[in-house]
Order: C-alpha cells, then structure tokens, then sequence
C-alpha cells in the first residue's frame, strides 16, 4: 500500500469510527486482509467500575486488562508522546495497518499480553512479559520503552504496532483496537496475529484452575476492569 | 541389491570408531540385508528425523507447519522424553520429574508426523535408508540429530571394563535415562568427603552445565548437613561461560562446599582406588560425577559424516555447513543440534536452546529446498538462551544469551553476548518460564 492509500485508510476509519462504532469494525476488517477481527464492544473500566478516562491512564505505567476473552490478557500503555499509524509486514508477506495511538495526545497503545513466540502471560502468580519504560531498561538487552519477555528474550516495539525488534518471535504482538468515544475508551477488536487458540490449547490445566473450565476462561467479555500490572500479578518479572 | 560390502561401508564406520572387533558388524549386516521397509516408499516428500531431543522434535514439528504435505518421520530409541536442561535443578528436587518428563504422542498427533519408537542401526545413505530393529525407511531427506556419545578413549584408551566400571558406578548424566537417576540417588545419600565433578575436554555439551551442577549438589549437601565438599577439576583456565556469576555463587552461597580446581587436565583415573590424577594435583575424591570427553553421537558415525582433521583423522564432530546444517558430503542429509563442528569463527555451544533454534533453521531450509526456493545463506541464524540455577535457598539464577550475525563479506559469524552474572530470583522464575515455553514450542 502507498501512503496515498494509507492515509486514506486511516481517515476513512477515523471518520466511520465517529459515526458508528459497527461501521468503524466493518471498514477496518475491509480494508486489513483478514488480520482484523471484531469482538464485542467492550467497555475499559476502573476497579470500582467507572469509565476509565484518558487522566486516569498514567504515562509510562503498565496497565492490565482482559479482553476479548475473559482470560486473554492485554496491556494498555500511555506512552506519553503521539504514536503514529504505521504498516505493520509479517514474515509471512500479509501486512496490516496499524492505527497508532488513541486518546488527546494520541499516546495510548493496546497490545495482547500473550507473547507471541512461546505465549509466555500475565498470571496472577508472575509476569515474564513486561513493559520497561524510558527509566527502567531492561538489565539484559539494556533497551527501554519497549515490551520484553523474560522467558526467551522476545522484544517487541509499542510504538510500532508491536513489531518484533530482536529475539525470536516470528509474529509481533498482536494490537487490540481501542476507540474513544466521549472521553470512555472501549476495545472493539483484535488487529495482527492473535495467539489465542495457542494460548487456549496450551494452558487449559492452568486456565481450568483459574477460571472453573476453558469454556468460562474462553467467555467474550463486554467490560474491562483495567488495573495496573502489578496490583494483579504478585511477581512483575524483569530481566 | 545390499552387498555386504556396502552394509559395511554403512554400519561399519560407527563399530569401527568404537573400536568394537568387526565380527558384530558382519552380525548387523547380515540381518540387514534380510530386513524389509516397514513403511511404504514415500509418496512425495518424506523427512526422516533421528534423534527425538531438542533439535529433532523441533525439526519435525516446524516441518509439519511449514508444509503440511511433508511426510515426516521421527526415530527415537527412547519411549518418552527426558529433558537435561533443568535436570541439575531436578537434582536437588527444586522441580518434579513431570517437569522434565514429556510424552512423544502430543506433538505426533497434533502435528502429523508418524513417530516410531525404535533404535536406528544403519544408515545407507546411497540408497536413503534408515534401518531400525524392525526394518527400513526411505526419505529424501535426512535428519540426524543424535546429541552426544561419550569418548572416554583418551583416559582409558580401548579398556572397556574401566570404562563400563566407571559409567557405571560413575555415571556422567549427560545422556538421559538411568545415570541422572543414579546421580540423583548418589548425591542424596551421600555422606562425608570429597564428591568430584569432572569437566570433560574439548567441546562437550551445554558448557555451564558442571558449573550448575555443582551449585545443585552443593544444595543437597547443605540442606542435608553432609561433612562434604564438591570438587571442580576443570581443565579450562577459569570457569566459562558465565564465570563471574558461578564463582560469586561458589563463595557467597556454598562457600566451603564447592571448591573449584582450574588448570586441571586429567592424567589418569583410577576408578577403583577413587583417585584422579590431574595437571593440578591428584584427588582422592568419596564419590564422583565423571563426565568424560564427548563426541557426535552414533549415527553420525554410522552415516559416515564425520569431519577430519589436516590429517585426515576424525576430529569427532559433524560435518555441516554452518548456516544451512547440511552435510558438506551429501545435500539430502542435515546434521544439527550438538553433533555440529565449530565454523566461520563461532562454535555454537551445545545446549537445548541452540538445537531447538537450529532446527527451527532447517525446517526453514529443507521446506524451502523442497518447494524449488533456496534461502539465503545466513538470514536466518540460530541464537542460545542458557540459564543456571546457582542458589536453591532461596531460587536465584543467572543467565547468558547469545545471538549470532553473519558477515556474507568476510564469510563469518559474529556472536552477540549478554551476560547477567548477578544472580537473582527473579532470574530464577524466568529460568522455569524459558523451561515451560520450551517444551511447549516442542510439545504442544
């Protein structure tokens, strides 16, 4: 796609999403050659179930919420500065586009927390992958402002859709879609590859402790409770 | 038609290098010539995997979702899977034997690859047979990825009694099975005096591995009050890799437990009288974990793939190419994991990290070969991730990661390390989080 055919793109989206969020899912998935997939509409909240706002979203914090099933995890991360739309190229030749940040400033990026080499997560016990903001580089790659797994040292770009910068992952994380409407902030999608049946497949003794059977862990949600990473998980694991 | 001078071309080379007496070939050639396929002749493109560790079940696997219509077979002797990394931490009980233990059946189901539980006793590769127990497979190509053998010629010469008196009353533990089990016994009921580690020579597989082990027994003997010590005899200068990070756990968590000898070439073993006599000194040593030099394993040898010297001996490593692993004598072969040589400047070290990305490499490679593309030599390189538990009370380890580059210009290879010597809990989770996703990327 030239950047005539992006930009263009991206206004269309940006113009339907204001109209009607459905029309916003529908173009999307037209215009993303099957890397698009709406979920339902689902509301981000804060732990006493109010409307999470852009103010409540700290720069550089890593935030956690699930989305779009009850059990996939994902994170939300203020970068603190405009993140453009960029093409996003997979190894295997599709290509999508990334929409960039949301929000006033345009700073607020969405991710899937599943790694997509090994599908490493956020449990309530520890968190292998990670986002290491400006100040906190990483003691092993010795790179920050970017999302790092501990397990194989997958590194991945939030200011690029997520792209893999080093490590082994074939694919970068998958982006979830946020839109803002009137100051709330809702997930209507999954854009890239999900790593979602790999995760349901690969964890069912775990997710059958958590959540009571795979088919409650696998429920699509239409509200998030989004709390910071570490209020969720009893070990943030860096390296 | 198999003469019997091919099958000795083919199952000689191994019997030969072990030194056995020809009289056992000429029994194996026999009952091969008399032997017939037990699978039918491949129909289109059919993979024969031997070798069911950490770079063969990633081979086979990464095969099946490149391409589908790849017929793959893996061969392993083995009836379940043993995993060595993370079984110096097993040692000392800080993980179940479930941890490490896995079953074949998962990934052959989920990725359609047929696995056949049996041992491979020749290889022709003029003919591409792979001969097991029960018969011969053909392919069109083949994988062997083996591991190691272990070569205790250059301290006991061709006396296979001392060898099998102390395999056996000393196991290495390198090859999975009943020795990391007699390991594991010895270490718990272990009492007093000197338990000795040996360093083998030369290249041997997943380098940090004496160094980890030491730590792990060191654990046992602390949490069981033993009036003991854990001895080192490294032939090495200092410990590698990860040296400042082990000699900090020898002197700051088992200190007094775990002393290390540097500089300390075995000489002689007498295993009867427990005694090594090294370059260093000579130690009388309770008990001892003797880890001998290493070769490429069996089948190797038997394919006759064996790199040589100026001189035109054996060096006892594989010989590949160090970007695509195919066998410089044959491009229908692959030879990966720890059975490789050193080349272009970078020797890859031995560990399950290395194997499972090297067969991620030529699943790549023999998928590409197979759909008419060839890949371009060095885009996609192998790269390590090694862990070791150094503390058991509480869990902490360090780490070491490697990636490699490779220079098309000057034909080399340049490795990227990143080292954590600092050992930490932290780095203790991460270490069974690696371990985890592991054997998902292979098992499930």
């Amino acid at each position: 796609m030239d950047r005539r055919g992006f930009i263009k793109t991206c206004g269309t989206v940006a113009v339907a999403s204001f109209i009607d969020p459905s029309l916003f899912s529908q173009v999307l998935a037209q215009q993303q050659d099957g890397m698009f997939q709406a979920y339902k509409k689902a509301l981000l909240v804060k732990s006493d179930g109010t409307p999470l706002k852009e103010e409540d979203i700290k720069p550089q914090v890593n935030y956690i919420f699930f989305y779009p099933h009850n059990a996939t995890p994902c994170y939300l991360i203020n970068l603190g500065e405009t993140v453009p739309p960029a093409e996003i190229k997979l190894k295997d030749g599709k290509s999508y586009r990334w929409m960039g940040g949301v929000g006033a400033k345009k700073s607020i990026v969405s991710y899937s927390a599943i790694c997509a080499h090994q599908w490493s997560y956020p449990t309530p016990q520890y968190s292998f992958i990670n986002y290491y903001p400006p100040d906190k580089p990483s003691e092993t790659t010795k790179k920050a402002g970017i999302i790092q797994c501990c397990a194989h040292l997958a590194l991945y770009d939030p200011k690029q859709g997520g792209s893999v910068i080093d490590g082994p992952a074939d694919f970068p994380l998958a982006s979830i879609v946020l839109q803002e409407e009137g100051g709330r902030f809702f997930a209507t999608g999954v854009l890239g590859k999900d790593q979602f049946q790999q995760f349901f497949d690969n964890f069912r003794t775990e997710l059958r402790q958590q959540y009571g059977s795979t088919a409650k862990a696998r429920e699509l949600v239409d509200k998030c409770i989004v709390m910071e990473v570490d209020k969720y998980v009893q070990a943030v694991v860096r390296c | 038609m198999v003469t019997r001078r091919d099958l000795l071309k083919s199952a000689g080379v191994g019997a030969v290098a072990l030194g056995l007496s020809s009289q056992p070939v000429f029994a194996a050639a026999e009952r091969i010539v008399k032997m017939e396929a037990f699978m039918p002749p491949p129909k289109g493109n059919r993979v024969v995997v031997c070798g069911g560790g950490w770079a063969g079940l990633t081979v086979a696997k990464y095969l099946r979702r490149e391409n589908p219509n790849i017929e793959v077979v893996l061969i392993e002797q083995r009836p379940n899977f043993f995993s060595c990394p993370i079984s110096n931490p097993w040692l000392a009980n800080l993980v179940n034997l479930d941890f490490i233990s896995h079953d074949y059946n998962q990934p052959a189901a989920k990725y359609g690859y047929r696995f056949v539980n049996d041992k491979v006793i020749a290889i022709e590769r003029d003919k591409r047979r792979v001969y097991t127990t029960r018969g011969y497979v053909e392919y069109n190509y083949l994988v062997l990825a083996p591991g190691i053998r272990y070569n205790y010629a250059p301290w006991f010469g061709d006396n296979q009694e001392l060898i099998r008196y102390t395999k056996l009353n000393y196991p290495p533990a390198y090859i999975p099975g009943s020795e990391h089990l007699a390991l594991k016994r010895k270490i718990w009921e272990f009492e007093e005096g000197d338990f000795v580690i040996t360093v083998p020579p030369g290249a041997y597989r997943c380098p940090p591995a004496p160094y980890e082990r030491a730590c792990m027994v060191a654990e046992v003997f602390k949490r069981n009050k033993v009036k003991g010590r854990v001895v080192i005899l490294d032939p090495k200068d200092d410990i590698a890799p990860k040296g400042p990070g082990f000699r900090m756990a020898y002197d700051q968590v088992y200190l007094g437990i775990v002393e290390v000898v540097t500089k300390a070439s075995i000489r002689e073993i007498d295993p009867m009288k427990k005694v090594i006599k090294t370059t260093a000194g000579d130690f009388k040593f309770a008990d001892a974990n003797i880890i001998p030099p290493q070769q490429a394993g069996e089948l190797v040898w038997m394919a006759d793939l064996i790199a040589k010297d100026k001189e035109g001996k054996p060096t006892g490593w594989a010989d590949q190419d160090p970007l695509t692993f195919q066998a410089k004598a044959d491009a229908n072969v692959f030879l990966l994991g720890d059975v490789i040589s050193p080349a272009l400047g970078v020797a890859y070290p031995k560990s399950g990290h290395q194997a499972n990305s090297q067969g991620k490499v030529v699943a790549k490679v023999i998928a590409s070969r197979i759909a008419g593309r060839e890949i371009k030599p060095g885009s996609l390189m192998p790269e390590n991730v090694c862990y070791s538990m150094v503390n058991g009370t509480p869990q902490e380890a360090i780490v070491i990661s490697v990636n490699y580059e490779y220079n098309e210009k000057e034909n080399k290879i340049t490795p990227r390390a990143r080292t954590i010597n600092d050992r930490s809990e932290a780095l203790a989770k991460s270490t069974y989080e690696w371990a985890r996703a592991m054997y998902r990327d292979m098992f499930a």
